[in-house]
């Protein structure tokens, strides 16, 4: 199922030689990393090796000091809507509805019909009956489904995911995992998500990528042989399980 | 352990509908039973906002009954109420200008006092919003204006009383001067203050939806920043207040200020007194009522 997602349509995102460093801190030099159209790498690292810099800058967040960034061969300048990123504490702004919030970037851009789109993501995200609730009357799942729901609005071609569900509980962050897998099927879009979950990078990845610590760089990268239909099962199914086992080991090596 | 295929989807669905029962209640406010406890003890606590005011009024009304002070300086309670009866609901027989009147002019030294402290003050918010985001927001205005704007506001109040005077003679235009840079710093510093302090998440994330560099600080810097801004707004309506009074001792004929000052030269001492809780009640109600007003702005933010 990998490969019959992978490679249509625009979302090639690709770094070459990326080297940034704090002062004497040097938190990469030399990564490479490459997307396919459609496609959802999982990175898996030690806390501490730039998992958050690397997406930053991959979202136009951050500066680099030298290499290259291009999605569809277009170099990356700047934050875009192109680059939807949510993180551990969402993007929501707590002054605004959940309705607001989800119509944010497609109002601010002038697209036609936000209002049915909206409605459209809402009921997709479960939170109909929330579009005229403030962030603070969310649950931390809705939270979040209503921060991709913000970012998906704009139908951004690239999605960067960093430590999304981090934040929630175990049962929660299971089911979410199960819900970005139907979103994602649903309009594919080439996503980086960077976990040091190795269940969730497991279950949501077509590919899986190991961070060494710092000079933080991709250092093995596999094709990960689950299906579509992954879900709660696939925790306790033997190919996983063995699987989980040999990344676990070269984590902990790493 | 069933068969693995579309649990996916049934998972998601379940979260939806305990997340939506658990949380319904919450954005419904469907919660009876401390609504009504918490009316009570409001109750409670206006009650005891009232035994200050009740305590003064007794320890006037014996110092008056004791002769503690001479009863030419120190008028009693009830000669104040019938002062303010007169002054509210008496027949104003005053017709010369020039003249300040007492009697049935309540409503004529209110509406100018208002006025005089209103149309200011909005005139102040809106340039001090326009300054503060300015030098909130703008690295280069900021090194332009504010080594000033600092000394500026280090200069005390009512020191600017002579030389408005000099400015512009007595009336209207020094009061209004001194109300207008008496409640400007407030709304200034708040704004400068709280647009500078709005999270850098909130703007990434803005720019990153697709928002335009021009409309951040409509979109997020001002709605962020906003509950401060309102503090400073009303931080800003206190002082105006206040600054009323002083401005209408340079030679205004309206105004409860204007009032006082008159009931000063006729040792109408009832008179002064009922210029005392007339400043006292409104500007506790414009307090109020702004904050009413400010909530659905704000509430958000409620802690």
């Amino acid at each position: 199922m990998t490969g019959s997602r992978a490679g249509e349509g625009p979302g090639l995102l690709v770094a070459r030689g990326l080297q940034k460093s704090f002062g004497d801190v040097t938190v990469f030099d030399a990564l490479d990393l490459q997307v396919a159209a459609g496609q959802t790498l999982a990175l898996l690292g030690p806390s501490g090796c730039g998992k958050s810099t690397l997406l930053r800058v991959l979202a136009g967040f951050e500066p680099f000091d030298a290499g290259t960034v291009t999605l569809d061969g277009r170099p990356v300048e700047g934050p875009s809507p192109e680059r939807g990123m949510v993180a551990q504490a969402g993007t929501l702004f707590p002054w605004l509805t959940v309705r607001e919030n989800v119509g944010f970037g497609p109002r601010d851009r002038g697209t036609h019909d936000v209002d049915r789109m909206v409605a459209d993501l809402l009921a997709m995200t479960g939170l109909a009956d929330f579009a005229d609730a403030l962030p603070r009357h969310l649950s931390g799942g809705m939270r979040q489904r209503a921060s991709l729901a913000q970012v998906l609005a704009n139908q951004p071609p690239v999605l960067l995911l960093d430590e999304p569900f981090g934040a929630l509980d175990a049962q929660t962050r299971l089911r979410m995992h199960g819900w970005v897998r139907g979103v994602l099927a649903e309009r594919p879009t080439s996503t980086v998500l960077v976990t040091h979950d190795v269940d969730e990078a497991l279950l949501l990845g077509d590919r899986l990528g190991l961070l060494s610590p710092r000079p933080c760089r991709v250092v093995s990268e596999r094709e990960l042989p689950f299906g579509a239909d992954r879900g709660r099962d696939t925790l306790s199914e033997p190919d996983f399980v063995s699987l989980k086992a040999t990344v676990l080991d070269e984590v902990m090596t790493a | 352990m069933r068969a693995s295929t579309g649990r996916s989807d049934d998972e998601a669905q379940s979260e939806l509908t305990d997340d939506a029962a658990a949380q319904l209640a919450a954005v419904s406010g469907v919660i009876t039973h401390p609504a009504t406890a918490r009316s009570g003890r409001r109750r409670r606590r206006r009650l005891l906002g009232l035994v200050a005011p009740l305590v003064l009024l007794a320890g006037w009304q014996m110092a008056w009954s004791l002769d503690w002070r001479p009863k030419t300086i120190l008028p009693s309670p009830h000669q104040v109420l019938s002062a303010a009866d007169a002054f509210f609901f008496g027949h104003n027989s005053v017709t010369l200008s020039g003249i300040v009147p007492y009697k049935g002019a309540a409503w004529l030294h209110i509406s100018a006092s208002l006025e005089r402290c209103i149309t200011t003050w909005v005139l102040a918010v809106v340039v001090g919003l326009v300054l503060g985001l300015g030098l909130g927001l703008s690295r280069w205005v900021a090194d332009v204006l504010e080594p000033m704007t600092n000394a500026l506001r280090a200069v005390p109040l009512f020191a600017w009383l002579p030389l408005a005077a000099v400015q512009f003679g007595i009336g209207e235009p020094p009061a209004r001067t001194l109300i207008f840079i008496g409640a400007l710093w407030p709304v200034v510093v708040a704004t400068t203050d709280s647009v500078a302090r709005v999270p850098r998440a909130y703007v990434e994330t803005a720019r990153m939806l697709g928002t335009p560099r021009a409309r951040l600080w409509r979109r997020v810097y001002l709605p962020s920043a906003l509950p401060e801004i309102i503090t400073g707004l009303r931080l800003s309506l206190t002082l105006a207040w206040t600054c009323v009074i002083v401005g209408e001792l340079l030679g205004v004929t309206r105004g409860i200020g204007a009032m006082m000052i008159a009931a000063r030269e006729a040792g109408a001492t009832e008179q002064i007194i009922v210029g005392v809780i007339l400043f006292a009640l409104i500007g506790y109600a414009g307090d109020r009522l702004l904050r009413m007003l400010a909530r659905p702005l704000v509430r958000w933010s409620d802690a």
